[in-house]
């Protein structure tokens, strides 16, 4: 039997070149009967990881091999080499050639040298890649390459279907006979099967910027390079005796698999004279005695001797060590931070100060081993966020301690977005630019399904029209494509020894920063080991608050987040009244409508709150059967298989939260223990879920699980719905492990607002760009809750918001800041700080020490009114005092501009002009809000005022008219339209369904100011107006700027607020 | 933008996403500001017409200075009127005024209303009720001022010169003084295009060909006669009979290199003269030259050209039998980038200099026909070995040496895509029959059991 292994096989992660995925090259191999694939990608080793995974899918005898190498391209005119490390030391060699080819190149680029091959090429097994026509140069390359590398150099030859391929590779024979390097077959592989030639096509005009009608030659000229079968292959080269069953004798001479890259610890944490889990053990229990403060009882201390002899067990001790010694150096600088993850949620992460959960806490049972299990060797997870300001502290911090060799980001795989796709494709297929305008005009969003032949008919273009056709079709595969690596947000890889002798480093776009080529997944698969450092909002704005708070009772500041009183009812009840403006992760208006109707009034129900307004969840449609079991109407149950199984296999999974499964980590169990999946086929459906976005291995899964469940007499719809659910965690998973951690945060933001909303507003004010609301939002509810506001004042504003006392009251008034003021800059902030402390009290002063620009901005925000002048007043002096300076040379034109100058009377601004103005300068009024200008239209209209919506009946018809903040459309919710309205006396939330929106498209997406008519929908104190029909208002605005003297034509009205939209 | 895009409440600055959300049926289009400059080039020549002193203002504005042309249509109205009538008719949207000044021009056009005519002197009332943006401010001045509260022109006529000017700069001050005719504005005046241009009027008007013959020799000596002395000669002339109705009857002729003989460009004009219908006669002839270049006096001689070799020599020849057969009669055979043999080889210019491109490993005949011939009674071994023997117009030929398969697949972009159709490939072989002729062929689709193999002859190697 002929045996054959395809050693040059290029993947998609060769971008814009290969045609095919890793695994679907892996895949095909396997049923074509090929003994290996040789994975060579161009100076990178970015698609390896996944080829190897597809390999450990196909379980303990996968029969095919897939091989890590890599085709390198040199920059000094030497001939493409494939390499093949066939030891570890040999790959490390490898991977060292290519950080230093990539570390001197801009990002996505690698520069290579002969020289540097020299210096690495032991060990290596080494394919030359001839030039499409081999001259006398070539011959002299080979030669030399030979010489080098005697011994472990072959000359790869394949069969193109070209012309003269039979001349040409005679012609390779004699070289490879002259060279002493013996020629061995390839096929030159760039997708797994002929029917992505056309992919391929597209991919490569895409490369060259080119129309696929004029890109000719560029193309290749058929679709022959697929893997082919043995017995082909042999027909192919059946002149050229041994060429085919060479590629079996280079294969066997691989000794290298990726499984060999160990991890190993970096041991920098550990004392010397100590071991890791020693040193472990001694920081937990100090750390137990300053977390539980001489309360430890003895179920604490049972947990912690547990988890500590579980660590050890698993040999973990490191991991937690190294996360501790990066939370312990943010502390010790005073970044706020918060850890989350399986293992996150310890009682030793409590004490190391990793996390501020409390897992012994009496209704918590976080257990920690339940997620760190012994039988699946999978390394433990902690992400960390710190304060998002601070952030690039921390990752200092970590190259400072472990070295550029030993650090690195993990690269986050690009892929195409639907618009992209479709845009690059109808460019590629030469559609012109309106029709392929039009065609990605109608992807809403970024993720999704691609177009639908619906939405190509509204945009006026024929979906049966070929070329729409194949650019849908196109686009639709090229969506699952990587097109670059980019720098993960924060997820480091951390390592002993040099690891650039595991993965290699190359340069990103930030400067001085280097990300390895693998990402999250190809880490899990190979079980390495990362640590996430994330940027986090709300930490930065609870940072600030903790400075801001007044001390405790006691007289003890809060300096962290375990300081804050736990459970506090009053907490609950404002939560439970949707009162969440501001508050983490449950102020978007679907969190609050899920407020009332959860009735939080404990830690886990944060927990599931945080966890359950999410696509696994509602896709599974597990959120009504929640809510009902909660509030009693439906009786918990716990859905049971049939006997001889125990009954009772899911309560423990599920009695948390009453029956119905939320969470990714109970999917996974109920996977497990529910549809008996092996810990293979757990594995894989785990790392399914993880990259689901990108592949559908998923379905791979469907029949399994939902069968598993059948069998044992559970209800198909069950299992069906649990299934849904995981399809819906993969598209942004969510597990408990990261809801507790948030809910924490949760938690503490809204005990800061409910005790302390002046601190709270102005922390949020000063953490900006953050959170979900608007500066203007963020006051109006401070001021909701008796906070007093103060305009920015030269005389009284810092840059930050800052509290200014009140006589007799416990509240202080919250002064803005001068970062209220658009386009207004820190240092000049800062600058007008010090001029104000060194006694500058006037504007000339002022004046002196600031740019034009920067008096200019503060004038018209309306910023010395302090001083008693006006808007205009200030601006008309500023520009006095610092005017055109070139003015003052020419003089015959401006006699007598030394003297006093003659008194200019301004006309007085309006007060719905200064309204306007405030808004246009600062974003927000503390005058009076616009609609106020409005309320007689708005009344005669029949608009009643938001805030009265709440006192009115369900199903009521009523109408609403107010400034549009906020339009959304998610993607969960089929069309529907979500848009929030603020007039004078509070916010309305729209719901506009799918119809409504239609007929009214337009009026929806474009009106400033709008009345909306419909009916109440009020349910557990949630109250929406569903629209009817719609009044454009917008009209109305312009009237705010008009002053007297008609105005002139050719302005656009609105402009006053502007929405935010999400489409 | 237009205008029923403006009614959709889009804006220019506006996000094309969200203009496209509001819009799905939006069609956009990338802004193309050099095509822009060209169009309002192009229509401020065409606006000569008027006046010869037209300015571009741009990016989408014009200046016409109609001091004293007025009168030859009966006065400022009229002349607007009938500006907007030809305007229209070209489908342009515009808005027009006339005023004193080009300030107060631009104003009015820009802020008043449509087609004002501003009475000589008096146009300070029809400015006061306009913005501050009506000067032709920078826009942040013009903002600023408006937010100071001089809303209209009005109030800022009144305030005083010193302090305004102090605070907006000098330029404020010239735009309020170019508007009210205070101070002088200097507008660059668009100047004729192509010097190489000759015109001949006659007094009465011609209209026998032999006639019309004579002049356009005489008039190309007038042009001949200027691009001699300037060392230059020109590779097309486009030659224009004016009727005495106003139409225009042109005539183009190209040449192969340039040239500047009077005789040979007479020679190539005569037998298109024919063709020209002068109607009731034809009163101006104008020959203009273009694609210019510097000819030395040496190649300008006739009898050089008899002598000179190569290109020099053939051009007569060439640009003979193009003007007899029709420019797309004569041409070289150029490369072009395609896989499919048919598509690549593309007629150049008869004249071009030898091309690299042929690419020796992808061998081609030199005469490849049109339509490929099928072949009979071809014996080949499956899948896809060359032929030994093959019948090409009732001649069998036996291969005695062949060369291939060579595999071009279709372009799939062409066709349907209902199949998967890797198969449509075409094989191709180059053989050499006993009798030393030499053949390219090629089968049909890929190699499938139980399905006949069709072969063609595409071509012959020489």
């Amino acid at each position: 039997m002929t045996r054959y292994a395809e050693l040059q096989v290029t993947t998609n992660f060769s971008f814009l070149r290969g045609a095919s995925h890793p695994h679907e090259l892996v895949q095909t191999a396997k049923a074509l009967g090929l003994t290996a694939v040789g994975i060579v990608d161009r100076n990178s080793l970015a698609g390896v990881v996944r080829a190897w995974s597809a390999v450990q899918d196909m379980g303990r005898a996968p029969g095919i091999k897939a091989f890590t190498g890599c085709r390198l391209d040199f920059a000094d005119g030497t001939p493409s080499l494939l390499c093949y490390p066939s030891d570890r030391e040999a790959y490390g060699r490898l991977t060292r050639l290519l950080t230093a080819g990539q570390r001197r190149s801009i990002k996505g680029e690698c520069e290579l040298h002969w020289e540097d091959y020299l210096q690495h090429a032991e060990g290596q097994l080494t394919l030359v890649v001839p030039p499409p026509h081999p001259d006398a140069a070539f011959e002299a390359d080979l030669n030399r390459i030979a010489e080098a590398l005697r011994g472990s150099v072959w000359l790869a030859a394949s069969r193109p279907y070209g012309a003269r391929d039979l001349h040409r590779l005679s012609k390779l024979a004699a070289l490879a006979q002259a060279s002493s390097a013996p020629m061995v077959a390839t096929n030159d592989v760039l997708y797994h099967g002929p029917e992505r030639r056309a992919l391929q096509d597209v991919v490569t005009c895409i490369r060259e910027t080119c129309a696929i009608h004029e890109a000719g030659l560029r193309l290749e000229a058929n679709a022959e390079r697929h893997l082919k079968s043995p017995e082909e292959m042999a027909r192919l080269f059946a002149r050229f005796p041994g060429a085919v069953e060479r590629s079996v004798e280079i294969a066997a001479r691989i000794q290298f698999d990726l499984g060999q890259l160990k991890y190993e610890y970096p041991d920098e944490p550990v004392p010397p004279g100590k071991t890791a889990i020693q040193h472990l053990r001694d920081l937990a229990w100090a750390g137990a005695e300053w977390r539980f403060a001489g309360g430890m009882g003895e179920k604490e201390r049972r947990t912690i001797q547990h988890e500590l002899d579980l660590i050890e067990e698993l040999d973990y001790p490191n991991y937690f060590l190294t996360v501790h010694d990066i939370v312990a150096w943010a502390r010790s600088q005073d970044i706020l931070c918060q850890g989350r993850g399986s293992a996150a949620n310890s009682c030793v992460c409590f004490c190391l100060g990793i996390t501020s959960v409390d897992p012994t806490k009496a209704d918590q049972d976080l257990l920690f081993s339940r997620f760190i299990s012994r039988n699946r060797n999978e390394p433990p997870d902690i992400d960390v966020d710190f304060e998002h300001e601070r952030r690039e502290e921390v990752m200092q911090y970590v190259y400072r301690r472990y070295t550029r060799e030993r650090a690195a980001i993990v690269a986050t795989v690009i892929h195409y977005r639907p618009r992209m796709a479709i845009r690059q494709v109808g460019k590629a297929l030469g559609l012109t630019e309106d029709v392929t305008a039009a065609l990605s005009g109608t992807v809403w969003g970024s993720w999704g399904e691609m177009v639908p032949d619906e939405h190509i008919r509204q945009a006026g273009l024929d979906p049966d029209n070929p070329e729409i056709r194949r650019a849908t079709a196109l686009g639709q595969e090229l969506l699952t494509f990587p097109r670059h690596l980019s720098q993960h947000v924060g997820g480091y890889v951390l390592t002993k020894r040099r690891l650039d002798e595991t993965v290699p480093i190359g340069n990103a776009a930030m400067k001085d920063r280097t990300f390895i080529e693998w990402d999250k997944d190809d880490i899990d698969a190979l079980k390495l080991m990362k640590v996430d450092i994330l940027a986090l909002g709300m930490l930065t704005a609870l940072q600030r608050s903790f400075k801001m708070l007044p001390p405790r009772d006691d007289g003890s500041p809060i300096t962290d987040i375990a300081d804050i009183p736990q459970e506090v009812p009053e907490v609950y009840d404002m939560l439970c009244k949707a009162d969440s403006v501001g508050v983490f992760q449950v102020e978007s208006r679907a969190q609050m409508s899920m407020l009332p109707r959860l009735k939080p009034r404990r830690f886990y129900d944060l927990v599931v709150e945080v966890a359950i307004v999410r696509p696994g969840p509602i896709q599974g449609d597990m959120v009504h059967p929640y809510l009902k079991r909660r509030s009693g109407i439906e009786p918990i149950t716990f859905p049971s298989p049939s006997p001889p199984y125990d009954p009772d296999e899911l309560r423990s999974i599920l009695s948390k939260t009453m029956g119905v499964p939320l969470f990714q980590e109970q999917a996974m169990r109920i996977a497990i223990e529910g549809a008996e999946f092996t810990p293979e086929q757990a594995d894989g459906l785990r790392r399914a879920m993880a990259t689901f976005r990108n592949y559908g291995h998923l379905e791979d899964y469907e029949g399994l699980f939902v069968e598993g469940m059948t069998r044992k007499g559970y209800e198909r719809a069950f299992a069906e719905n649990c299934f849904k659910q995981i399809r819906g965690f993969g598209s942004y998973g969510f597990p408990e492990s990261h809801a507790i951690s948030f809910a924490l945060l949760v938690y503490a933001s809204a005990w800061v607002k409910w005790k302390w909303p002046d601190a709270f507003c102005a922390s949020l004010l000063n953490s900006q760009p953050m959170g979900f609301y608007q500066p203007a939002q963020l006051v109006r509810d401070a001021r909701e809750h008796g906070v007093e506001v103060r305009p920015p004042d030269v005389l009284a504003s810092d840059w930050d918001c800052t509290l200014e006392p009140v006589e007799g009251q416990r509240l202080r008034a919250m002064r803005l800041g001068l970062r209220q003021i658009k386009g207004f800059k820190e240092a000049d902030g800062e600058s007008l700080v010090k001029m104000r402390a060194a006694g500058v009290r006037t504007l000339e002063a002022f004046a002196r020490g600031l740019s034009r620009r920067a008096m200019e901005l503060l004038a018209e925000a309306d910023a010395f009114a302090g001083m008693g002048l006006t808007r205009r007043q200030a601006l008309w002096a500023v520009k006095g005092l610092l005017g055109e300076t070139k003015v003052e040379t020419d003089a015959p034109l401006l006699a007598g501009m030394g003297r006093p100058e003659a008194q200019v009377e301004l006309p007085l601004m309006s007060l719905p002009m200064n309204v306007t103005e405030d808004y246009r300068t600062t974003r927000l009024s503390l005058k009076a809000h616009p609609c106020e200008f409005f309320r007689g239209e708005l009344a005669q209209a029949g608009a009643v005022p938001a805030a009265a919506l709440k006192h009115m009946r369900d199903r009521r018809w009523t109408s609403v008219g107010g400034i549009v903040l906020v339009r959304q459309r998610p993607g969960t919710a089929k069309g529907v339209v979500f848009m929030t309205l603020e007039d004078e006396s509070g916010i309305a939330n729209i719901v506009i369904w799918k119809d409504a929106f239609d007929a009214n498209r337009r009026l929806v997406m474009t009106a400033t100011l709008l009345q909306v008519h419909g009916q109440l929908q009020i349910e557990s104190d949630v109250v929406h107006l569903v629209a009817k029909s719609f009044t454009d208002l917008s009209h109305l605005t312009a009237r705010l700027r008009d002053e007297g003297p008609a105005a002139a034509s050719g302005r656009k009205a609105g402009g006053l607020i502007h929405s935010r939209d999400f489409h | 933008m237009d205008r029923a895009g403006r009614k959709l409440g889009l804006y220019v600055g506006q996000k094309a996403t969200d203009a496209a959300a509001i819009a799905p049926e939006l069609i956009t289009a990338e802004a193309e500001p050099e095509a822009d400059a060209l169009a309002l080039e192009a229509l401020v020549d065409w606006c000569v017409r008027f006046s010869p002193a037209v300015a571009a203002d741009e990016p989408d504005g014009l200046f016409l200075d109609i001091s004293g042309v007025a009168h030859l249509w009966g006065g400022e109205a009229a002349l607007l009127a009938d500006f907007q009538v030809r305007l229209t008719a070209n489908g342009l949207a515009f808005r027009i005024a006339i005023a004193d000044t080009p300030g107060a021009a631009w104003a009015l056009a820009h802020y008043g209303e449509d087609g004002a005519i501003a009475p000589p002197g008096r146009q300070i009332a029809l400015l006061a009720p306009l913005p501050p943006a009506a000067l032709r401010l920078e826009p942040e001045t013009a903002a600023q001022i408006d937010r100071l509260g001089l809303k209209v022109l009005a109030q800022l006529f009144d305030i005083p010169r010193a302090p305004l000017a102090r605070r907006f700069g000098m330029e404020t001050l010239t735009r309020i003084d170019q508007a009210l005719g205070r101070s002088k504005e200097a507008l660059t005046y668009r100047r004729p295009a192509n010097p190489w241009f000759s015109r001949l009027a006659f007094a009465e008007p011609i209209s026998a060909p032999e006639d019309m013959a004579r002049v356009a020799y005489d008039v190309g000596l007038q042009l001949c006669a200027r691009l001699e002395k300037e060392g230059q000669g020109a590779r097309r002339f486009e030659l224009c009979f004016h009727r005495v109705d106003g139409r225009v009857a042109p005539l183009n002729v190209g040449l192969a290199l340039a040239a500047r003989d009077p005789v040979r460009i007479a020679k190539l004009f005569a037998p298109k003269i024919e063709t020209i219908d002068p109607g009731f006669g034809v009163e101006v002839v104008t020959l203009e030259a273009a694609e210019v270049a510097p000819l030395s006096g040496r190649q300008a001689r006739l009898d050089s050209l008899l002598e000179a070799g190569g290109a020099e020599g053939l051009a007569p020849l060439i640009d003979r039998l193009t003007n007899r057969l029709g420019e797309d009669r004569v041409w070289k055979a150029q490369p072009v980038a395609s896989h499919v043999p048919e598509q690549s080889a593309a007629p150049g210019p008869p004249l071009a200099p030898p091309v690299a491109g042929w690419d020796p490993e992808r061998p081609r005949p030199l005469r490849l026909f049109s339509r490929p011939e099928p072949l009979e009674l071809v014996m080949a071994p499956i899948p896809d070995d060359p032929p030994v023997q093959f019948r090409w117009r009732g001649q069998m030929h036996r291969v005695r040496r062949a060369e291939g398969p060579e595999r071009i697949g279709e372009e799939w972009w062409r066709g349907e895509i209902d199949e998967a159709r890797t198969y449509h490939i075409r094989d191709y072989y180059r053989v050499e029959d006993e009798a030393g002729g030499r053949f390219w062929l090629f089968r049909a689709g890929i190699y499938a059991p139980g399905v006949e193999a069709r072969w063609w002859l595409h071509g012959l190697f020489a």
